[in-house]
Protein backbone atom coordinates (compact mmCIF):
# COMPACT_ATOMS: atom_id res chain seq x y z
CA UNK A 1 0.00 0.00 0.00
CA UNK A 2 1.64 2.87 -1.06
CA UNK A 3 0.91 6.50 0.36
CA UNK A 4 -1.14 7.43 -1.97
CA UNK A 5 -3.09 4.54 -2.53
CA UNK A 6 -7.18 4.76 -1.72
CA UNK A 7 -6.53 3.10 1.48
CA UNK A 8 -7.98 6.46 3.69
CA UNK A 9 -11.42 7.26 2.59
CA UNK A 10 -10.48 10.56 4.43
CA UNK A 11 -7.49 11.97 5.15
CA UNK A 12 -7.08 15.08 7.31
CA UNK A 13 -3.62 16.49 7.26
CA UNK A 14 -2.61 19.08 9.88
CA UNK A 15 -5.43 21.10 9.41
CA UNK A 16 -5.52 24.55 11.18
CA UNK A 17 -8.25 27.47 11.61
CA UNK A 18 -8.05 30.45 12.86
CA UNK A 19 -11.40 33.19 13.99
CA UNK A 20 -9.52 36.26 14.67
CA UNK A 21 -7.02 35.28 17.53
CA UNK A 22 -8.72 31.76 18.28
CA UNK A 23 -7.23 29.05 17.10
CA UNK A 24 -10.17 27.23 16.70
CA UNK A 25 -8.99 24.00 15.01
CA UNK A 26 -4.82 23.07 15.40
CA UNK A 27 -3.11 21.45 13.63
CA UNK A 28 -5.36 17.79 13.48
CA UNK A 29 -4.35 14.89 11.18
CA UNK A 30 -6.47 11.82 10.97
CA UNK A 31 -7.49 9.10 9.02
CA UNK A 32 -10.67 7.20 8.16
CA UNK A 33 -10.62 4.09 6.28
CA UNK A 34 -13.36 3.39 4.23
CA UNK A 35 -16.41 1.13 5.59
CA UNK A 36 -14.97 2.54 9.07
CA UNK A 37 -17.94 4.13 11.86
CA UNK A 38 -15.64 6.86 13.09
CA UNK A 39 -16.19 9.27 15.97
CA UNK A 40 -14.79 12.61 16.72
CA UNK A 41 -15.56 13.61 20.31
CA UNK A 42 -14.58 16.24 22.89
CA UNK A 43 -16.16 18.49 25.15
CA UNK A 44 -18.24 21.49 24.26
CA UNK A 45 -16.19 24.04 22.31
CA UNK A 46 -13.22 21.52 21.72
CA UNK A 47 -13.66 22.49 17.66
CA UNK A 48 -15.63 19.89 16.56
CA UNK A 49 -18.33 21.25 14.39
CA UNK A 50 -15.73 24.08 13.37
CA UNK A 51 -13.44 20.69 11.78
CA UNK A 52 -16.45 19.26 10.36
CA UNK A 53 -16.85 22.20 8.42
CA UNK A 54 -13.33 22.58 7.43
CA UNK A 55 -13.99 19.02 5.58
CA UNK A 56 -16.94 19.81 3.85
CA UNK A 57 -15.76 23.31 2.40
CA UNK A 58 -18.00 24.90 4.56
CA UNK A 59 -14.44 26.84 5.92
CA UNK A 60 -11.23 26.98 3.84
CA UNK A 61 -8.61 25.78 6.46
CA UNK A 62 -5.65 27.91 6.85
CA UNK A 63 -2.99 25.45 6.49
CA UNK A 64 -3.30 21.56 5.79
CA UNK A 65 -5.28 19.50 3.50
CA UNK A 66 -7.59 17.34 3.27
CA UNK A 67 -8.52 14.19 0.74
CA UNK A 68 -11.52 12.27 0.12
CA UNK A 69 -10.43 8.80 -1.41
CA UNK A 70 -7.44 10.56 -2.57
CA UNK A 71 -8.78 13.62 -4.40
CA UNK A 72 -7.54 17.41 -2.61
CA UNK A 73 -10.76 18.26 -1.67
CA UNK A 74 -9.11 21.32 0.35
CA UNK A 75 -10.91 24.76 -0.07
CA UNK A 76 -13.63 23.34 -2.29
CA UNK A 77 -16.81 24.78 -2.51
CA UNK A 78 -19.85 23.29 0.24
CA UNK A 79 -21.69 21.99 -3.42
CA UNK A 80 -18.34 20.92 -5.20
CA UNK A 81 -17.65 18.67 -2.12
CA UNK A 82 -20.92 17.50 -1.90
CA UNK A 83 -21.11 16.44 -5.61
CA UNK A 84 -17.84 14.32 -4.85
CA UNK A 85 -19.74 12.10 -2.60
CA UNK A 86 -20.21 14.19 1.07
CA UNK A 87 -23.17 14.19 2.62
CA UNK A 88 -23.95 15.18 6.01
CA UNK A 89 -26.75 15.90 8.47
CA UNK A 90 -26.43 19.06 11.16
CA UNK A 91 -26.46 19.16 14.98
CA UNK A 92 -28.96 21.48 14.44
CA UNK A 93 -31.68 20.37 12.26
CA UNK A 94 -31.64 22.09 8.75
CA UNK A 95 -34.53 20.70 7.10
CA UNK A 96 -36.45 22.88 4.30
CA UNK A 97 -39.27 23.63 6.88
CA UNK A 98 -41.83 24.28 4.07
CA UNK A 99 -41.29 21.81 2.01
CA UNK A 100 -42.93 18.04 2.01
CA UNK A 101 -40.41 15.07 3.31
CA UNK A 102 -40.46 13.91 0.08
CA UNK A 103 -39.40 17.50 -1.59
CA UNK A 104 -36.53 17.22 0.87
CA UNK A 105 -35.07 14.27 -0.30
CA UNK A 106 -35.54 14.98 -4.24
CA UNK A 107 -33.28 18.03 -3.43
CA UNK A 108 -30.67 15.59 -1.87
CA UNK A 109 -31.24 13.97 -5.05
CA UNK A 110 -30.62 17.31 -7.35
CA UNK A 111 -27.57 16.54 -9.12
CA UNK A 112 -28.41 13.27 -9.91
CA UNK A 113 -31.78 14.16 -11.79
CA UNK A 114 -30.66 15.17 -15.27
CA UNK A 115 -33.01 16.84 -17.85
CA UNK A 116 -32.17 20.33 -18.76
CA UNK A 117 -34.00 23.14 -18.22
CA UNK A 118 -35.56 23.10 -22.19
CA UNK A 119 -36.83 19.95 -21.30
CA UNK A 120 -38.49 20.80 -18.23
CA UNK A 121 -40.11 23.57 -19.92
CA UNK A 122 -41.56 21.80 -23.16
CA UNK A 123 -42.11 18.40 -20.48
CA UNK A 124 -40.46 16.06 -22.73
CA UNK A 125 -40.18 12.20 -22.06
CA UNK A 126 -36.50 12.43 -21.10
CA UNK A 127 -37.60 15.03 -18.64
CA UNK A 128 -40.60 13.07 -16.98
CA UNK A 129 -38.66 10.14 -17.24
CA UNK A 130 -35.78 11.95 -14.86
CA UNK A 131 -38.05 13.35 -12.64
CA UNK A 132 -39.91 10.23 -12.49
CA UNK A 133 -36.79 8.62 -11.88
CA UNK A 134 -35.77 10.60 -9.12
CA UNK A 135 -39.17 10.48 -7.07
CA UNK A 136 -38.84 6.55 -7.34
CA UNK A 137 -35.30 6.82 -5.70
CA UNK A 138 -36.29 9.10 -3.08
CA UNK A 139 -39.39 7.06 -2.22
CA UNK A 140 -37.08 3.46 -2.02
CA UNK A 141 -34.80 5.72 0.61
CA UNK A 142 -37.61 7.24 2.49
CA UNK A 143 -38.67 3.94 2.67
CA UNK A 144 -35.40 2.36 3.64
CA UNK A 145 -34.95 5.24 6.58
CA UNK A 146 -38.82 3.86 7.63
CA UNK A 147 -40.54 7.25 6.71
CA UNK A 148 -42.32 6.39 3.04
CA UNK A 149 -45.71 6.97 4.59
CA UNK A 150 -44.66 10.40 5.35
CA UNK A 151 -43.97 11.14 2.17
CA UNK A 152 -46.41 14.08 1.38
CA UNK A 153 -46.27 16.03 5.14
CA UNK A 154 -44.81 18.67 5.51
CA UNK A 155 -40.91 18.08 6.87
CA UNK A 156 -41.53 20.22 10.11
CA UNK A 157 -44.41 17.92 11.24
CA UNK A 158 -42.72 15.28 11.70
CA UNK A 159 -41.27 14.17 15.23
CA UNK A 160 -38.46 14.54 16.36
CA UNK A 161 -36.75 11.25 15.74
CA UNK A 162 -38.06 10.88 12.73
CA UNK A 163 -36.99 14.70 11.21
CA UNK A 164 -33.33 13.22 12.19
CA UNK A 165 -33.90 10.14 10.22
CA UNK A 166 -35.62 12.01 7.11
CA UNK A 167 -31.81 14.20 7.06
CA UNK A 168 -30.29 11.08 6.94
CA UNK A 169 -32.49 10.14 4.20
CA UNK A 170 -31.97 13.17 2.27
CA UNK A 171 -27.87 13.08 2.83
CA UNK A 172 -28.30 9.28 1.05
CA UNK A 173 -30.30 11.14 -1.74
CA UNK A 174 -26.83 12.75 -3.00
CA UNK A 175 -25.35 8.77 -3.07
CA UNK A 176 -22.56 9.63 -1.20
CA UNK A 177 -19.43 7.61 -0.29
CA UNK A 178 -19.32 8.86 2.71
CA UNK A 179 -21.85 10.47 5.69
CA UNK A 180 -20.95 12.95 8.23
CA UNK A 181 -23.69 12.78 11.04
CA UNK A 182 -23.20 15.96 13.47
CA UNK A 183 -24.61 15.20 16.78
CA UNK A 184 -26.68 12.93 15.26
CA UNK A 185 -28.17 11.75 18.91
CA UNK A 186 -28.53 15.11 20.52
CA UNK A 187 -32.21 15.33 21.79
CA UNK A 188 -33.66 11.71 21.25
CA UNK A 189 -34.86 9.77 23.90
CA UNK A 190 -33.17 6.06 24.60
CA UNK A 191 -35.55 4.60 21.91
CA UNK A 192 -34.65 6.82 19.41
CA UNK A 193 -31.16 6.78 20.05
CA UNK A 194 -31.10 2.67 19.50
CA UNK A 195 -32.82 3.03 16.40
CA UNK A 196 -30.41 5.59 15.38
CA UNK A 197 -27.50 3.13 16.63
CA UNK A 198 -29.17 0.53 14.05
CA UNK A 199 -29.67 2.66 11.08
CA UNK A 200 -25.86 4.03 11.33
CA UNK A 201 -24.65 0.20 11.52
CA UNK A 202 -27.28 -0.93 8.57
CA UNK A 203 -26.17 1.67 6.21
CA UNK A 204 -22.63 0.76 6.70
CA UNK A 205 -23.20 -3.15 6.52
CA UNK A 206 -25.73 -2.42 3.59
CA UNK A 207 -25.19 0.41 1.63
CA UNK A 208 -20.71 -0.13 2.39
CA UNK A 209 -20.85 3.81 3.69
CA UNK A 210 -18.09 5.28 5.47
CA UNK A 211 -19.40 6.99 8.22
CA UNK A 212 -17.94 9.89 10.32
CA UNK A 213 -19.66 11.18 13.76
CA UNK A 214 -19.84 13.75 16.16
CA UNK A 215 -21.34 12.89 18.96
CA UNK A 216 -21.99 13.39 22.89
CA UNK A 217 -23.73 10.88 23.67
CA UNK A 218 -21.03 7.94 25.07
CA UNK A 219 -22.65 5.27 25.36
CA UNK A 220 -23.38 5.59 21.84
CA UNK A 221 -19.77 6.82 20.44
CA UNK A 222 -18.47 3.54 22.56
CA UNK A 223 -21.03 1.19 21.40
CA UNK A 224 -21.00 1.83 17.67
CA UNK A 225 -17.69 3.41 16.79
CA UNK A 226 -14.82 1.56 15.62
CA UNK A 227 -12.42 4.31 16.35
CA UNK A 228 -12.23 7.03 18.31
CA UNK A 229 -10.74 10.67 17.84
CA UNK A 230 -11.04 13.16 20.75
CA UNK A 231 -10.31 16.74 19.94
CA UNK A 232 -10.06 19.63 23.10
CA UNK A 233 -9.28 23.41 22.21
CA UNK A 234 -8.74 22.79 18.97
CA UNK A 235 -6.45 20.22 18.95
CA UNK A 236 -5.56 16.35 19.02
CA UNK A 237 -5.21 14.75 22.14
CA UNK A 238 -6.38 11.02 21.50
CA UNK A 239 -6.90 8.57 18.98
CA UNK A 240 -7.67 5.56 19.34
CA UNK A 241 -10.39 2.42 19.58
CA UNK A 242 -13.07 2.75 21.73
CA UNK A 243 -11.40 0.78 24.88
CA UNK A 244 -8.48 2.77 24.72
CA UNK A 245 -10.10 6.50 24.78
CA UNK A 246 -12.39 4.90 27.46
CA UNK A 247 -8.98 4.47 29.94
CA UNK A 248 -6.81 7.41 28.13
CA UNK A 249 -6.10 9.41 31.07
CA UNK A 250 -5.77 13.14 28.89
CA UNK A 251 -9.16 12.13 27.45
CA UNK A 252 -10.79 11.44 30.51
CA UNK A 253 -9.01 14.41 32.04
CA UNK A 254 -10.51 16.81 29.32
CA UNK A 255 -13.91 15.38 30.24
CA UNK A 256 -13.99 15.73 34.18
CA UNK A 257 -11.17 17.80 35.14
CA UNK A 258 -7.41 16.96 36.03
CA UNK A 259 -7.78 13.91 38.76
CA UNK A 260 -10.42 12.48 37.79
CA UNK A 261 -8.74 9.73 36.18
CA UNK A 262 -9.65 6.28 37.51
CA UNK A 263 -13.51 6.89 37.11
CA UNK A 264 -13.53 6.21 33.38
CA UNK A 265 -16.30 4.99 31.51
CA UNK A 266 -20.07 5.84 31.79
CA UNK A 267 -21.48 9.25 29.85
CA UNK A 268 -19.16 12.55 29.90
CA UNK B 1 -76.56 57.89 -11.87
CA UNK B 2 -76.45 54.66 -9.84
CA UNK B 3 -77.25 52.71 -13.28
CA UNK B 4 -74.72 54.64 -15.21
CA UNK B 5 -71.58 53.19 -13.23
CA UNK B 6 -73.29 50.05 -13.12
CA UNK B 7 -73.21 50.01 -16.61
CA UNK B 8 -69.64 50.66 -17.01
CA UNK B 9 -68.89 48.28 -14.60
CA UNK B 10 -67.54 44.75 -16.94
CA UNK B 11 -65.47 47.39 -19.11
CA UNK B 12 -63.57 48.74 -16.23
CA UNK B 13 -63.31 45.23 -14.64
CA UNK B 14 -62.18 43.95 -18.00
CA UNK B 15 -59.67 46.91 -18.41
CA UNK B 16 -58.12 46.13 -14.77
CA UNK B 17 -58.10 42.92 -15.31
CA UNK B 18 -55.61 43.68 -18.52
CA UNK B 19 -53.65 46.23 -16.47
CA UNK B 20 -53.36 43.27 -13.30
CA UNK B 21 -52.29 40.75 -15.56
CA UNK B 22 -49.33 43.13 -16.81
CA UNK B 23 -48.20 44.25 -13.41
CA UNK B 24 -48.83 40.54 -12.42
CA UNK B 25 -46.26 39.33 -14.77
CA UNK B 26 -43.70 42.01 -13.94
CA UNK B 27 -44.20 41.47 -10.22
CA UNK B 28 -43.36 37.97 -10.38
CA UNK B 29 -39.77 38.79 -11.32
CA UNK B 30 -39.36 41.30 -8.40
CA UNK B 31 -41.14 38.41 -6.27
CA UNK B 32 -38.79 35.33 -7.42
CA UNK B 33 -35.10 37.58 -7.30
CA UNK B 34 -36.39 38.99 -3.41
CA UNK B 35 -37.12 35.33 -3.01
CA UNK B 36 -33.72 34.33 -3.50
CA UNK B 37 -31.52 36.61 -2.42
CA UNK B 38 -34.32 39.09 -0.59
CA UNK B 39 -33.08 42.04 -3.27
CA UNK B 40 -35.39 44.34 -4.53
CA UNK B 41 -34.24 44.32 -8.05
CA UNK B 42 -34.96 47.95 -9.32
CA UNK B 43 -33.27 46.90 -12.49
CA UNK B 44 -36.24 44.81 -13.45
CA UNK B 45 -38.21 47.26 -14.70
CA UNK B 46 -35.91 48.02 -17.38
CA UNK B 47 -35.55 44.51 -18.08
CA UNK B 48 -39.54 45.21 -18.47
CA UNK B 49 -38.91 47.99 -20.88
CA UNK B 50 -36.39 45.99 -22.89
CA UNK B 51 -38.96 43.30 -23.84
CA UNK B 52 -41.28 46.62 -24.63
CA UNK B 53 -38.43 47.90 -26.88
CA UNK B 54 -37.74 44.60 -28.68
CA UNK B 55 -41.89 44.07 -28.80
CA UNK B 56 -41.39 47.55 -30.94
CA UNK B 57 -39.00 46.53 -33.16
CA UNK B 58 -39.92 43.11 -33.81
CA UNK B 59 -43.20 44.62 -35.66
CA UNK B 60 -40.87 47.64 -37.20
CA UNK B 61 -39.16 45.06 -38.79
CA UNK B 62 -41.59 42.06 -39.56
CA UNK B 63 -44.70 43.29 -39.77
CA UNK B 64 -43.74 44.48 -43.50
CA UNK B 65 -42.59 41.14 -44.36
CA UNK B 66 -45.13 38.74 -42.72
CA UNK B 67 -48.52 39.24 -43.26
CA UNK B 68 -50.13 37.60 -40.30
CA UNK B 69 -49.65 40.06 -36.88
CA UNK B 70 -50.50 36.45 -34.34
CA UNK B 71 -47.21 35.20 -35.85
CA UNK B 72 -44.95 38.53 -35.52
CA UNK B 73 -46.18 38.75 -32.10
CA UNK B 74 -45.38 34.96 -31.00
CA UNK B 75 -42.05 35.64 -32.60
CA UNK B 76 -41.95 38.79 -30.84
CA UNK B 77 -42.98 37.23 -27.53
CA UNK B 78 -39.92 34.56 -27.91
CA UNK B 79 -37.31 37.16 -28.71
CA UNK B 80 -38.75 39.43 -25.79
CA UNK B 81 -38.29 36.45 -23.44
CA UNK B 82 -35.03 35.53 -24.93
CA UNK B 83 -33.54 38.78 -24.56
CA UNK B 84 -34.77 40.50 -21.33
CA UNK B 85 -34.22 37.14 -19.92
CA UNK B 86 -30.43 36.96 -20.86
CA UNK B 87 -30.06 40.59 -19.90
CA UNK B 88 -31.31 39.87 -16.31
CA UNK B 89 -28.81 36.85 -16.11
CA UNK B 90 -25.95 39.46 -17.24
CA UNK B 91 -26.67 42.01 -14.46
CA UNK B 92 -26.96 39.61 -12.37
CA UNK B 93 -23.98 38.47 -13.49
CA UNK B 94 -22.38 41.13 -13.44
CA UNK B 95 -23.37 43.84 -10.85
CA UNK B 96 -24.71 41.61 -8.30
CA UNK B 97 -22.04 38.20 -8.16
CA UNK B 98 -19.39 39.92 -7.40
CA UNK B 99 -21.13 41.63 -4.34
CA UNK B 100 -22.22 38.10 -2.89
CA UNK B 101 -18.39 37.04 -3.74
CA UNK B 102 -17.12 39.28 -1.51
CA UNK B 103 -19.15 38.75 1.13
CA UNK B 104 -21.34 41.88 0.97
CA UNK B 105 -23.64 41.94 3.96
CA UNK B 106 -24.96 45.21 3.90
CA UNK B 107 -28.50 45.10 2.19
CA UNK B 108 -28.39 48.64 1.10
CA UNK B 109 -25.59 47.74 -1.01
CA UNK B 110 -26.84 45.76 -3.93
CA UNK B 111 -29.60 47.56 -4.01
CA UNK B 112 -28.31 50.80 -4.34
CA UNK B 113 -26.28 48.88 -7.43
CA UNK B 114 -29.73 47.39 -8.52
CA UNK B 115 -31.23 51.80 -9.00
CA UNK B 116 -27.77 52.59 -10.60
CA UNK B 117 -28.15 49.23 -12.75
CA UNK B 118 -31.43 50.51 -13.93
CA UNK B 119 -30.64 54.35 -14.57
CA UNK B 120 -27.43 52.39 -17.19
CA UNK B 121 -30.07 50.22 -18.61
CA UNK B 122 -32.72 53.19 -19.73
CA UNK B 123 -30.09 55.62 -20.99
CA UNK B 124 -28.30 52.47 -23.10
CA UNK B 125 -31.47 51.81 -24.44
CA UNK B 126 -31.88 55.34 -25.31
CA UNK B 127 -28.52 55.52 -26.84
CA UNK B 128 -29.08 52.58 -29.05
CA UNK B 129 -32.29 53.53 -30.13
CA UNK B 130 -31.12 57.62 -30.78
CA UNK B 131 -27.96 55.84 -32.95
CA UNK B 132 -30.46 53.23 -34.56
CA UNK B 133 -33.76 55.21 -35.31
CA UNK B 134 -33.18 58.30 -33.88
CA UNK B 135 -36.46 58.33 -32.34
CA UNK B 136 -37.26 58.57 -28.52
CA UNK B 137 -40.85 57.53 -28.76
CA UNK B 138 -41.28 54.30 -30.05
CA UNK B 139 -44.51 53.30 -31.99
CA UNK B 140 -45.85 50.11 -32.13
CA UNK B 141 -47.02 49.39 -35.31
CA UNK B 142 -49.73 46.77 -35.42
CA UNK B 143 -50.74 44.55 -38.39
CA UNK B 144 -54.17 42.73 -38.63
CA UNK B 145 -55.38 40.64 -36.86
CA UNK B 146 -54.20 42.58 -33.93
CA UNK B 147 -55.97 45.63 -34.37
CA UNK B 148 -59.17 43.71 -34.47
CA UNK B 149 -62.04 44.44 -32.19
CA UNK B 150 -65.44 43.12 -30.86
CA UNK B 151 -68.41 43.75 -28.15
CA UNK B 152 -68.99 41.07 -26.00
CA UNK B 153 -72.49 41.69 -23.93
CA UNK B 154 -71.73 45.68 -23.41
CA UNK B 155 -67.65 44.84 -23.35
CA UNK B 156 -65.63 46.55 -26.01
CA UNK B 157 -62.66 43.69 -26.22
CA UNK B 158 -59.81 44.11 -28.87
CA UNK B 159 -58.14 41.09 -30.05
CA UNK B 160 -54.94 41.95 -28.38
CA UNK B 161 -56.47 42.23 -24.92
CA UNK B 162 -57.33 38.89 -25.30
CA UNK B 163 -54.29 37.45 -26.03
CA UNK B 164 -52.79 39.18 -23.64
CA UNK B 165 -55.14 37.96 -21.02
CA UNK B 166 -54.31 33.94 -22.50
CA UNK B 167 -50.56 34.98 -22.68
CA UNK B 168 -50.07 35.88 -19.28
CA UNK B 169 -52.06 33.32 -17.66
CA UNK B 170 -49.91 30.56 -19.49
CA UNK B 171 -46.94 32.15 -18.31
CA UNK B 172 -48.25 32.23 -14.67
CA UNK B 173 -49.21 28.58 -14.58
CA UNK B 174 -46.47 27.29 -16.71
CA UNK B 175 -44.29 29.45 -13.79
CA UNK B 176 -46.29 27.93 -11.01
CA UNK B 177 -45.42 24.67 -12.05
CA UNK B 178 -42.06 25.01 -13.47
CA UNK B 179 -41.68 26.17 -9.12
CA UNK B 180 -43.41 23.47 -7.57
CA UNK B 181 -43.19 20.71 -9.91
CA UNK B 182 -39.67 20.41 -11.47
CA UNK B 183 -36.19 19.37 -10.34
CA UNK B 184 -34.90 23.55 -11.25
CA UNK B 185 -38.04 24.45 -9.00
CA UNK B 186 -37.32 22.56 -6.03
CA UNK B 187 -33.88 23.84 -6.05
CA UNK B 188 -35.23 27.61 -6.70
CA UNK B 189 -37.31 27.03 -3.63
CA UNK B 190 -34.76 25.25 -1.50
CA UNK B 191 -32.51 28.25 -2.20
CA UNK B 192 -34.69 30.57 -1.58
CA UNK B 193 -35.35 28.85 2.39
CA UNK B 194 -31.75 28.17 3.11
CA UNK B 195 -28.75 28.93 0.81
CA UNK B 196 -26.17 27.15 2.85
CA UNK B 197 -27.89 24.05 3.21
CA UNK B 198 -29.11 23.53 -0.48
CA UNK B 199 -25.06 24.49 -1.17
CA UNK B 200 -23.95 21.45 1.09
CA UNK B 201 -26.94 18.99 -1.01
CA UNK B 202 -24.68 19.67 -3.85
CA UNK B 203 -26.72 22.60 -5.07
CA UNK B 204 -24.24 25.34 -6.89
CA UNK B 205 -26.72 28.81 -5.67
CA UNK B 206 -25.11 30.81 -8.88
CA UNK B 207 -26.22 28.37 -10.78
CA UNK B 208 -29.96 28.80 -9.61
CA UNK B 209 -29.73 32.16 -8.82
CA UNK B 210 -28.76 32.69 -12.16
CA UNK B 211 -31.50 30.41 -13.64
CA UNK B 212 -33.82 32.59 -11.45
CA UNK B 213 -32.99 35.71 -13.10
CA UNK B 214 -33.32 34.04 -16.68
CA UNK B 215 -36.77 32.74 -15.80
CA UNK B 216 -37.89 36.86 -13.87
CA UNK B 217 -36.69 38.39 -16.66
CA UNK B 218 -37.97 36.29 -19.44
CA UNK B 219 -41.22 36.71 -17.47
CA UNK B 220 -40.44 40.47 -17.46
CA UNK B 221 -39.96 40.45 -21.39
CA UNK B 222 -43.03 38.57 -22.46
CA UNK B 223 -44.54 41.26 -20.65
CA UNK B 224 -42.80 44.17 -21.91
CA UNK B 225 -44.22 42.91 -25.60
CA UNK B 226 -47.52 42.62 -24.39
CA UNK B 227 -47.56 45.81 -23.03
CA UNK B 228 -46.10 47.43 -26.01
CA UNK B 229 -48.69 45.40 -27.95
CA UNK B 230 -51.69 47.06 -25.67
CA UNK B 231 -50.25 50.70 -24.88
CA UNK B 232 -48.91 51.39 -28.23
CA UNK B 233 -46.19 54.10 -27.20
CA UNK B 234 -43.19 53.30 -25.65
CA UNK B 235 -39.57 54.85 -24.58
CA UNK B 236 -37.15 54.20 -22.72
CA UNK B 237 -38.18 55.15 -19.30
CA UNK B 238 -41.88 53.71 -19.76
CA UNK B 239 -40.39 51.21 -17.38
CA UNK B 240 -40.43 53.03 -14.31
CA UNK B 241 -44.33 53.47 -13.72
CA UNK B 242 -45.52 50.05 -14.38
CA UNK B 243 -42.09 48.74 -12.55
CA UNK B 244 -42.93 50.46 -9.68
CA UNK B 245 -46.37 49.86 -9.60
CA UNK B 246 -45.30 45.60 -10.01
CA UNK B 247 -43.25 45.91 -7.30
CA UNK B 248 -46.08 47.27 -5.28
CA UNK B 249 -47.95 44.71 -5.80
CA UNK B 250 -45.36 42.29 -5.17
CA UNK B 251 -45.38 43.53 -2.26
CA UNK B 252 -49.34 44.14 -1.79
CA UNK B 253 -49.17 40.05 -2.57
CA UNK B 254 -46.48 39.28 -0.02
CA UNK B 255 -43.29 39.49 -1.44
CA UNK B 256 -41.42 36.05 -2.36
CA UNK B 257 -44.37 34.93 -2.48
CA UNK B 258 -45.59 33.91 -5.85
CA UNK B 259 -49.38 33.13 -5.75
CA UNK B 260 -49.49 36.46 -3.99
CA UNK B 261 -47.69 38.63 -6.81
CA UNK B 262 -50.19 37.42 -9.34
CA UNK B 263 -52.90 38.52 -6.48
CA UNK B 264 -51.28 41.78 -5.89
CA UNK B 265 -51.06 42.80 -9.59
CA UNK B 266 -54.93 41.60 -10.29
CA UNK B 267 -55.98 43.61 -7.47
CA UNK B 268 -53.71 47.18 -7.87
CA UNK B 269 -54.54 46.88 -11.41
CA UNK B 270 -58.81 47.14 -10.50
CA UNK B 271 -58.04 49.63 -7.59
CA UNK B 272 -56.40 51.75 -10.15
CA UNK B 273 -59.16 51.02 -13.18
CA UNK B 274 -61.81 51.74 -10.59
CA UNK B 275 -60.31 54.76 -9.50
CA UNK B 276 -59.89 56.45 -12.20
CA UNK B 277 -63.38 55.55 -13.66
CA UNK B 278 -65.24 56.48 -10.85
CA UNK B 279 -63.44 59.13 -9.36
CA UNK B 280 -64.72 61.86 -11.59
CA UNK B 281 -67.87 61.00 -11.58
CA UNK B 282 -68.29 60.05 -7.36
CA UNK B 283 -66.20 63.39 -6.55
CA UNK B 284 -68.34 65.63 -9.13
CA UNK B 285 -65.22 66.36 -10.99
CA UNK B 286 -63.40 67.66 -8.11
CA UNK B 287 -60.97 64.90 -8.34
CA UNK B 288 -59.99 63.75 -12.07
CA UNK B 289 -58.65 60.07 -13.47
CA UNK B 290 -55.08 61.74 -12.61
CA UNK B 291 -55.94 60.79 -8.64
CA UNK B 292 -56.55 56.92 -9.63
CA UNK B 293 -52.51 56.56 -8.66
CA UNK B 294 -53.01 58.02 -4.96
CA UNK B 295 -56.51 55.86 -4.41
CA UNK B 296 -54.59 52.95 -5.78
CA UNK B 297 -51.34 53.49 -3.42
CA UNK B 298 -54.06 54.95 -0.52
CA UNK B 299 -55.70 51.73 -0.68
CA UNK B 300 -52.26 50.31 -0.31
CA UNK B 301 -50.65 51.84 2.30
CA UNK B 302 -54.21 51.50 4.39
CA UNK B 303 -54.05 47.38 3.40
CA UNK B 304 -50.55 47.20 4.91
CA UNK B 305 -50.94 49.23 8.25
CA UNK B 306 -52.89 46.06 8.73
CA UNK B 307 -51.55 43.10 6.91
CA UNK B 308 -47.50 44.26 6.88
CA UNK B 309 -46.56 40.64 5.19
CA UNK B 310 -49.61 41.09 2.47
CA UNK B 311 -52.20 39.52 1.46
CA UNK B 312 -51.16 36.48 1.24
CA UNK B 313 -47.79 36.78 3.19
CA UNK B 314 -48.82 34.83 6.47
CA UNK B 315 -49.35 31.59 4.67
CA UNK B 316 -46.11 31.28 3.07
CA UNK B 317 -42.90 30.49 4.76
CA UNK B 318 -42.25 29.52 2.09
CA UNK B 319 -40.61 31.75 -0.16
CA UNK B 320 -39.42 32.26 -4.17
Amino acid sequence: MSATAVASALEVQSVSKSFGGLKAVNDVSLTVRPGEIFSVIGPNGAGKTTFFNLLTGIYEPDEGSVRFFGKDITGMSPDKVAAQGIGRTFQNIRLFAAMTVLENVLIGHHIHTHSSYLDAMLRTPRHLEAERRAKERAMELLDYMGLARRAGELATSLPYGEQRRLEIARALALEPKLLFLDEPAAGMNPQETDRLKEDVRRLRKELGLTIVLIEHDMSMVMSISDRIAVLEYGSKIAEGLPAEIRTNTRVIEAYLGKGAAGQAGGRA
Amino acid sequence: MLEGLLALLPQVIFDGLLLGFVYAMIALGYTMVYGVLELINFAHSEIFMIGAVVGVEVFRYLAPVIPNGVVVLVLALILGAIISGVMAMIVERLAYRPLRARGTTNRLVPLITAIGVSFVLQDLVRLVEGIWHNEFKLQMRLIPPLDGNFTFLTVFIQYKALILILVSLLMLVGLNYLVNRTKLGTAIRAVAQDMNTARLMGINPDVIISRTFLIGGALGGVAGVLFAVQYSTIDPYVGFLPGLKAFTAAVLGGIGNITGAMVGGLVLGQMETLAGTYLPTLTGGNFGTEYKDVIAFLILILLLLFRPQGLLGQVVKEKV
